[in-house]
């Protein structure tokens, strides 16, 4: 099969990708893949390659450039009994397809009172630190947790980006996929990752990275790795950090964070898009009102400035959450 | 095949006839426009030989090969029209305006210096490096600033045309767009709103028969993308994109079109992306495109077309053509000595000052979001 070109049992996240798309295209004859560029070129970043050559055309869609049209498609062929995988080239450009999603496709099983399903994954490469500058860098998931109807995931490593993906694949709702493009190719990350049933990771439940006493940093997507970085400093100040990936934001498993709160009794939440109305401040909230009782400390959050996100290094940097603005953030809250 | 191909494309070509516009060009206007091909070819294999050497990072959009559409289409503009580029024009920005002098930094386009400045994502580049590439823009030498956002300038187009002419002025806005970005829907809903208010936009189509891993066949039913017009009841035009002449001639009248307040066209102006859609792409783009295919695209180097016509016009010796033979090289196979030196000094200015200008401080990251002051 196309997707076995690495020598290692050990796949990076974009083998993991493939893998998950290609596994449910051969379970699912009804599935149908749509995007730019997908089939002949196999994807800007080689997700979709060898598939239009082993399914055809017809199930795998090159596009033209017409992001409303490309979801609006794949709402109506979900409304006749298919299950579509809707490509964003980059998830930036989502914003041209926004009202279809939003409006047609999140909607529809609730103004149908159930009549509908919309088993549509709308699956893009985003996330910054790679100098993609304003619109190749964007993580706008917030834009669609505003919005009802749709589930969102955000995996960290290959096993979770193959198996959310497989499970996004089966679920009867629409369910947009974040996929970290920094992480694609990153070999310190690659891993054993089951295949088939085996490899199913549900949507809903998050994943504790490392455990810790002292301290919980929530977060997703890139910045599970600067938590993970950030802990290890903040070790070194003698304090214990956990490390909490909630791999889905919608919907958010409170469950796992409360469980951590109780025993670090400190929250410290990390996402990469802007501050206000961001997910982190979303997290805050609930832990708020569900867990206050639990907490010793103020807790706090570390986000992108209320800014785009620019091209050069030492302004995206200034911009994104990094390791060191974590380890402050934490040390103030451990320190309270 | 593909050869019959080329050949029949050739004959075309040595069968031009002068239009209404280009028919009143001189001999110096030809040597221009000639140079002119030079410089923008030349910005492209210069970037690429940069980047190659190390001393360039981002993702670069040739335009090799379509350099004539850009050309044709500058060449005939007014100062105070507006353009719009987009990621394959890199060079418009210091082109625009070009004939007021090129090292005349008062004139209505951007200086070299400024446009490689940006390339190399320093401050001194017109945004300050704080988006990439093709991303700039001046509202003071009238060049719209484009996003990533595919035709996603058109309305803004629309718009500058519209306050334009509220303001009594007679300007044209001039945007650019591939065939493939035509499939937006932003791009309908722009063109409809300037034939509605007969606003002086026109929009120049950069048909290089592929959307990056797309070729056109899967993006619009109809071969002549011009056909679009015709949904909007506005003149859609068709352009040799290999011959500079011929643009010049078509965009002209779409443009004497609109500011006699008749409203928008479509310029079509067929042509060949000679590589990968970026840099990053040239791997795979040699295997999605046949390779017959490329080197028939390829057949019909602007610049040779150029020559072949100035020299059957008497405007240049056999001799003097053969001088500076950039034409059906790729970036590998060609040399400075392939270049007027005239050329190669302006674009080696450029690039000198980029080099020595600095990266713009961190704290400019969380700037400019609001006005602050009123
Ligand atoms: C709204 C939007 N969708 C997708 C993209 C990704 N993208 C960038 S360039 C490109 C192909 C453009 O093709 P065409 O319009 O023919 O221009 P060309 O690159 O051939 O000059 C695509 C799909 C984008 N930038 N914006
Ligand atoms: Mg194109």
């Amino acid at each position: 099969m196309a997707v076995a070109e690495q020598v290692s049992s050990k796949k990076n996240y974009l083998t993991a990708l493939k893998e998950a798309v290609f596994e449910e295209m051969q379970r699912n004859p009804d599935m149908v893949c749509i995007g730019e560029d997908i089939g002949f070129l196999g994807g800007a970043f080689g997700v979709t390659e060898g598939l239009k050559a082993m399914y055809g055309p017809e199930r795998v869609i090159d596009a033209p450039i017409s992001e409303a049209a490309i979801v609006g498609v794949a709402c109506g062929m979900c409304l006749n009994g298919k299950t579509t995988l809707v490509e964003m080239q980059f998830i930036d450009f989502i914003s041209c397809g926004f009202d279809q999603i939003v409006n047609m496709t999140a909607t529809y099983h609730y103004r149908t009172a159930g009549e509908v399903n919309m088993p549509m994954v709308i699956r893009g490469p985003a996330g910054g630190y790679g100098g993609g500058a304003l619109y190749h860098s964007q993580m706008n998931e917030a834009w669609f947790a505003n919005s009802p109807g749709l589930k969102i995931v955000c995996p960290s490593t290959p096993r979770d980006a193959k198996g959310l993906l497989k499970s996004a694949l089966r679920d009867p709702n629409p369910v947009m996929v974040y996929e970290m493009k920094e992480l694609y190719r990153q070999n310190k990350i690659a891993e054993e990752v089951p295949e088939g049933d085996a490899a199913l990771v549900p949507i809903g439940q998050a994943s504790i990275r490392r455990e810790g006493d002292d301290v919980t940093l929530v977060t997703y997507g890139n910045n599970v790795y600067h938590c993970l970085a950030a802990a290890d400093n903040l070790a070194e100040e003698g304090f214990s950090a956990e490390v909490l990936d909630i791999r889905t934001l919608v919907p958010l498993d409170e469950a796992t964070i409360i469980e951590s709160l109780k025993k670090t009794n400190r929250l410290v939440v990390v996402n990469e898009a802007p501050r206000t109305c961001g997910f982190a401040g979303e997290v805050l909230a609930r832990m708020s009102e569900e867990a206050f009782e639990y907490l010793d400390a103020p807790p706090a959050r570390v986000t992108r400035l209320d800014t785009p996100v620019p091209w050069v290094k030492p302004l995206e940097l200034y911009v994104l959450p990094s390791v060191e603005k974590i380890t402050d953030a934490a040390l103030r809250v451990c320190k309270f | 095949m593909a050869t019959t191909e080329a050949d029949q494309r050739k004959k075309k070509s040595d069968a031009f006839q002068y239009g209404t516009y280009s028919a009143k060009l001189t001999a110096d206007d030809h040597k221009e426009m000639l140079l002119q091909l030079y410089l923008a070819r030349y910005f492209d294999v210069r970037l690429i030989k940069e980047k190659k050497r190390g001393r360039l990072t981002g993702t670069l959009y040739s335009s090799h090969n379509q350099e004539a559409v850009l050309v044709g289409s500058l060449y005939g503009l007014k100062p105070k029209d507006w353009i719009s580029p987009i990621h394959r024009d890199m060079p418009a920005f210091f082109m625009k305006d070009i004939k007021a002098g090129w090292r005349n930094l008062d004139r209505m386009g951007m200086s070299v210096q400024q446009v490689c400045a940006q390339v190399w994502g320093r401050v001194d580049s017109p945004g300050r490096a704080r988006d990439n590439w093709s991303h700039i823009g001046s509202r003071s030498k009238h060049i719209i600033h484009s996003t990533s956002m595919l035709a996603g300038t058109i309305p803004a187009a629309a718009g500058v045309a519209y306050a334009d002419r509220l303001s009594g002025g007679d300007a044209v806005v001039l945007t650019y767009n591939g065939e493939g970005s035509t499939a937006q829907g932003v791009f309908h809903e722009a063109i409809n709103f300037a034939a509605v208010h007969s606003l002086p936009v026109v929009t120049v189509i950069e048909n290089n028969q592929w959307a990056y891993g797309t070729p056109t066949y899967l993006e619009y039913s109809q071969e002549d993308f011009a056909r679009r017009a015709d949904g909007y009841g506005i003149p859609g035009l068709v352009a040799d994109g290999q011959n500079v002449l011929d643009v010049y001639d078509k965009v002209l009248e779409a443009v004497d079109y609109a500011r006699s307040g008749k409203g928008p066209s479509i310029v079509e102006c067929k042509t060949f992306r000679a590589y990968g859609h970026g840099d990053h792409d040239d791997d795979r783009a040699a295997r999605y495109r046949p390779k017959e295919e490329v080197e028939a695209g390829r057949a019909r180097d602007p610049i040779a077309v150029m020559k072949r016509i100035m020299v059957e016009r008497g405007l240049m010796t056999q001799k003097e053509a053969a001088t500076y033979a950039a034409e059906g090289k790729s970036a590998s196979e060609v040399s400075n000595e392939d270049f007027p030196p005239d050329v190669v000094a302006y674009l080696s200015e450029g690039i000198e000052f980029a080099i020595n200008s600095p990266l713009p401080p961190a704290e400019e990251g969380g700037m400019w979001v609001f006005r602050e002051e009123n």
